[in-house]
């Protein structure tokens, strides 16, 4: 066989499991009872990029005349790649077929997070992937930084780096000059006699405002969420916020729009999705990427439901908006580096005591029972601060599990038995307390 | 008046384990057979079998909870438990001249727990071993197999050491080729079984310790008929060990006390 053939054949391969994956998590979420409709949008989206493979569509975009860049993390500011006349797409990956090919490339104490994206950049095949011209990489944990460089030698790489002190002044400047030179590359990307726009202060005042208004949206989901008696589960807020990899942006706030009134609605006829009995879990850690829902699924599954999440791909990608209101570039700038690298409490930066104080806020507004805390295989840095928050839990009397699986399917049924006894406990915790008070 | 009995199935990857037990918490009988393929028919035997025994009529079983890794499977329980809820209810039950238990130590075939209590016998806690064979019933059995030992007689034989030699790998492939040269040199049998006993011991304390291991240590499981293992636990804690007469029952005495509370 030749070379191309074998190549040929392994893509196919490759596809033929990564859909097949995918379409099992789409059919397990659109077979929850009493779905609502307006669901539909988030799965599709999510179907269009990984069992269609044709993510152009949801992306508002043209495959063969537009620019797509690909971006990893949560602090590469989508607002300057719209300003430029650009379609972000977010390429953070939850396949546990690439995460294996990826393993040629990812040392085995890699995450499988990297592995995944890793796996899917070599393998071409997958659209969303392909279709980046460029790929902008943030220096945040040593993952992301090894992997920019290894996916040098198959695209086009733009290395940010991120300071990790972040309240220093030499971090706004270092991040100040990183927000310049990431807005001068994306001007200048070219690809098929299209080339990247002037980013002027019209331009950023649209985008940014596009973007606030689906952090807004998606901060009305939130509060939607925090409601006494569960309005949705939270393996379907995740798929929703994991949709907004790769949808437009207007196209997905207009549907982020139409879920929170049906939600609204149902609160309004008390037709909650869920009973108020169920213990109310928030989690933290690593985040949960389609196809992998894994850890909301078990916890939902178990008897318990999960209200909100700390994830760089959950509550927290959407959650502040930018502080500008100035219609000057330079001040659209600092709004929005400012937005991109303040508020984040990924643990890889340090000190991280915001995160503990962010974690402390939502245990209170969701009144959350536990603590689910995730720690995808090889991130040290969410396992680090496992016992950071721990302890700061123990004041609040808030139990915690940590659970350490990657995207391999085959310990479900070992986490299954874990998380099933957490719930157990948190539930006879609650009737304690209930029969306390009474 | 009739009389009304409970029932906790415990099907373990290994062994089903049954207890009946009356209104008063009186344990009527017991069973423990091989899981072997049908866990379900496997225990549907042994109900049938204890109640006639005794002489109990069917219907007189009000409830019956099933735990363990096959519990769902088991198609007589009106409901399941998880083995940690199970283990936690039965602590008390279980507990030798009502001693006062905080951890529930259980080592079982295929894996191990802690699980640490409060004074209400509330779990506050619990940790598993759930992935490897090391600190289970499985990495004894491997060594007992390449010492042409039965598992049975691990316990008394590590008693006789006065020197237990030091068993470093934790995975049972290494642990086992190095039993094997340590009996090719010639080493006595009991201080490598003591050593095989302290490695294992090791492993569970150092996960107890994280789980926030209380004194007040019930040993149960398969791990609980095992002197050996008990004394180097004992040793590698500091704390001591309490083991219950029926050591591997006190999942299914758990289920069946659930089953007698919770309607
Ligand atoms: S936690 Fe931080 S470094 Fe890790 S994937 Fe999320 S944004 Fe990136
Ligand atoms: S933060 Fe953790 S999960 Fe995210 S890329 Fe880094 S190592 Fe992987």
């Amino acid at each position: 066989m030749k070379i191309s053939d074998m190549v040929a054949k392994r893509t196919r391969r490759l596809l033929k499991g990564v859909a097949r994956s995918a379409a099992v998590e789409l059919e397990r979420l659109r077979s929850i009872p009493g779905t609502p409709e307006e669901l539909n949008f988030f799965y599709d989206v999510l179907e269009a990029a990984y069992v269609r493979n044709d993510p152009a569509p949801m992306l508002d975009a043209r495959p063969d005349k537009d620019l797509f860049v690909g971006v990893y993390c949560m602090v590469v500011p989508e607002e300057l790649i719209y300003a430029a006349g650009a379609i972000p797409v977010r390429l953070c990956a939850g396949c546990f077929e690439s995460s294996q090919i990826g393993e040629d490339r990812v040392p085995r104490d890699g995450c499988p997070l990297v592995k995944s994206s890793m796996g899917l950049s070599m393998q071409k095949g997958l659209k969303v992937f392909d279709l980046c011209d460029i790929v902008a990489i943030p220096t945040t944990c040593d993952a992301k930084r090894k992997l920019g460089e290894e996916l040098s030698a198959f695209k086009e790489v733009w290395m940010i780096e991120t300071p990790h002190i972040k309240d220093a002044d030499f971090s706004r400047r270092i991040w100040m000059e990183q927000m310049y030179a990431l807005k001068a590359k994306l001007e200048t990307v070219k690809r098929n006699g299209t080339r990247g726009k002037r980013i002027n202060a019209r331009r950023m005042a649209a985008a940014i405002q596009d973007t606030a208004r689906a952090q807004a949206e998606m901060r009305r989901l939130l509060s939607l969420r925090s409601a006494e008696k569960p309005l949705i589960w939270g393996r379907q807020a995740t798929a929703v916020v994991n949709a907004f990899a790769y949808a437009h942006v207007n196209r997905w706030t207009e549907a982020v729009t139409r879920l929170n009134n049906r939600l609204a609605a149902m609160a309004e006829n008390d037709q909650p999705m869920a009973d108020s009995g169920r213990p109310r879990i928030y989690i933290a850690g690593s985040p949960s990427l389609f196809p992998n829902l894994k850890i909301p699924t078990l916890v939902e599954e178990m008897g318990g439901v999960v209200v909100a999440d700390e994830s760089c791909a959950g509550d927290r990608y959407l959650y502040d908006p930018v502080g500008s209101t100035e219609k000057n570039l330079n001040d659209q700038m600092l709004g929005v580096a400012s937005r991109y690298l303040a508020p984040c409490v990924c643990p890889s930066f340090t000190p991280n005591d915001d995160r503990l104080t962010l974690i402390q806020r939502m245990i209170t507004d969701f009144a959350v029972d536990g603590v689910l805390y995730h720690v995808l295989k090889g991130c040290v840095v969410y396992d680090f601060e496992v016992n950071r928050v721990e302890n700061a839990l123990r004041n609040n009397q808030i139990p915690l599990l940590r659970v350490e699986t990657d995207y391999n399917p085959e310990d479900v049924e070992q986490l299954r038995t874990r998380i099933e006894a957490f719930i157990e406990m948190l539930k006879s915790k609650r009737s304690r307390t209930k029969q306390a008070v009474s | 008046m009739s009389q009304t009995y409970f029932a906790g199935i415990d099907a373990g990857s290994t062994y089903v384990k049954a207890a009946l037990m009356d209104e008063n918490q009186a344990l009527v009988a017991f069973d423990q057979r091989p899981t072997g393929i049908d866990a379900d028919g496997t225990s549907q035997k042994m109900i049938a079998a204890m109640a006639e025994a005794n002489g109990i009529p069917a219907d007189h079983i009000q409830n019956i909870i099933a735990t363990g890794y096959s519990r769902r499977i088991i198609s007589m329980a009106r409901d399941t438990v998880t083995e940690i809820k199970a283990h936690a209810r039965g602590a008390a039950w279980s507990a030798p001249n009502s001693i006062g238990i905080r951890t529930v130590i259980d080592i079982g075939g295929q894996d191990s727990k802690v699980i640490v209590l409060d004074g209400d016998n509330e779990i506050l806690n619990f940790a598993m071993n759930d992935k490897c064979a090391a600190g289970t019933g499985r990495f004894l059995e491997s060594l007992a197999r390449v010492l042409e030992l039965d598992i049975s007689e691990l316990g008394p034989l590590s008693l006789q050491s006065n020197m237990p030699l030091s068993i470093n790998s934790t995975c049972v492939v290494f642990a086992e080729s190095e039993v094997v040269s340590l009996v090719a040199r010639k080493k006595k049998r009991e201080d490598i079984v003591a050593g095989i006993h302290h490695s294992l011991a090791k492993r569970i304390a150092a996960m107890a310790r994280k789980a926030g291991a209380q004194p007040g240590i019930l040993l149960t499981g398969g791990g609980g008929r095992n002197a050996g293992i008990a004394s180097a636990l004992d040793e590698a804690l500091l704390m001591d060990i309490h083991v219950p007469e029926y050591p591997q029952l006190n999942g299914a005495l758990g289920a069946a006390l659930i089953g007698m509370t919770e309607d």
